[in-house]
């Protein structure tokens, strides 16, 4: 189960299955940062922060998150260099964000986490906190899907385009990942 | 099940997904404005630890020199001729003749040279302590927010 996981969430498993969508606006911006245009990466950064938003949302403390979303553009901004292919701004910035959530984990101590998101300032805020532990619960591969879609409100396609795995492997992950989370929180499937 | 919905928000809504899109949604990412400015490049990065570097080694070397300066304008040791000893004259006796040698004032010639050295040693712990000054300077401002914002979180 977990290896099917890692390969869902790799997007070069699955290239030789389905051609990854062309993305040219990625390209000319990012090649119009590297020859010094900021103004390129502050739509790089408008398009992708909910995706870094949503990767981060599914592994941090909520708190966290924002500043992180903010360290994250940075690293990239200074590391733009080292990406060859403009089209995989976005898997390239996704894979950092992953990382940076691990090297977030290996400096902090789960009590954090607990305490720091159950804090709501109203009835839904403290609702959507538990719905999203219970999101957290799930498998790594359906809990970044199923944040992306319910939280940040992407459709599948997006999910797809912007993170660079395949949409059949979105699909996937959506669909087990929604019914895991409709037993946890008792819901009846095909209301 | 269909699960278009769940897929692409087409066909027919499922209010199970509504639901907990309409709760989920507070957490939603709110659009906050990136800030570059704050940052140097890595290119600039490493300009200004060379620059630093190279700051260092010119006032270490700037020190230097002004001590080797202020050590070869002190005045040189005068020689001193050796004058041979007057022959003795004949009918006095010997221990009463003395050497024309001329006496050197050994204290006062030490202590002005300690305070030459004092002050040239001075000026350079001076220039040092500014040398180490601009290294620190230089380094704290390669340091990025995040690794400063890390090193409080370590610490």
């Amino acid at each position: 189960m977990a290896t099917a996981n890692m390969l869902l969430l790799n997007p070069l498993a699955n290239a030789a299955s389905e051609p990854a969508k062309e993305t040219p606006i990625e390209i000319e911006l990012v090649r119009s940062v590297l020859e010094g245009d900021r103004d390129g990466f502050s739509k790089l950064y408008h398009l992708y922060s909910p995706l870094v938003h949503g990767i981060l949302l599914a592994r941090v403390p909520r708190a966290e998150v924002d500043d992180l979303v903010q360290d994250i553009f940075l690293h990239a901004f200074k590391k733009l260099h080292t990406l060859r292919d403009g089209a995989a701004f976005g898997p390239w910035i996704a894979m950092i964000a992953r990382n940076r959530a691990v090297d977030f984990h290996r400096r902090s101590r789960e009590t954090v986490e607990i305490t720091d998101d159950l804090r709501g300032s109203d009835k839904q805020e403290a609702r959507a906190a538990e719905i999203l532990e219970l999101i957290r619960s799930l498998p790594h591969a359906y809990r970044e899907t199923l944040v992306l879609r319910l939280v940040e409100g992407m459709t599948g396609p997006e999910i797809a385009v912007r993170t660079g795995l395949t949409a059949a492997s979105v699909r996937v992950n959506l669909h087990r990942g929604m019914k895991l989370l409709r037993e946890k929180l008792g819901f009846t499937e095909g209301l | 099940m269909n699960d278009d919905y769940l897929w692409d928000k087409s066909g027919e809504p499922d209010p199970q997904i509504q639901e907990l899109e309409d709760i989920l949604g507070a957490l939603r990412y709110q659009p906050r404005p990136l800030k570059l400015d704050g940052s140097l490049s890595a290119r600039w990065r490493n300009y200004v630890a060379l620059l630093a570097i190279a700051a260092t080694v010119a006032v270490a070397l700037l020190a230097g020199s002004v001590w080797l300066n202020i050590r070869s304008e002190e005045p040189s040791i005068p020689a001193v001729a050796y004058v041979a000893p007057a022959p003795p004259i004949p009918g006095l006796p010997l221990s009463v003749s003395t050497p024309l040698v001329p006496k050197r004032r050994p204290l006062i010639r030490v202590k002005h040279d300690d305070q030459e050295a004092l002050a040239a040693k001075q000026q350079l712990m001076f220039a040092l302590r500014i040398a180490s000054e601009k290294l620190n300077t230089a380094y704290r401002r390669t340091q990025t927010p995040s690794q400063i914002k890390n090193q409080h979180k370590a610490g």
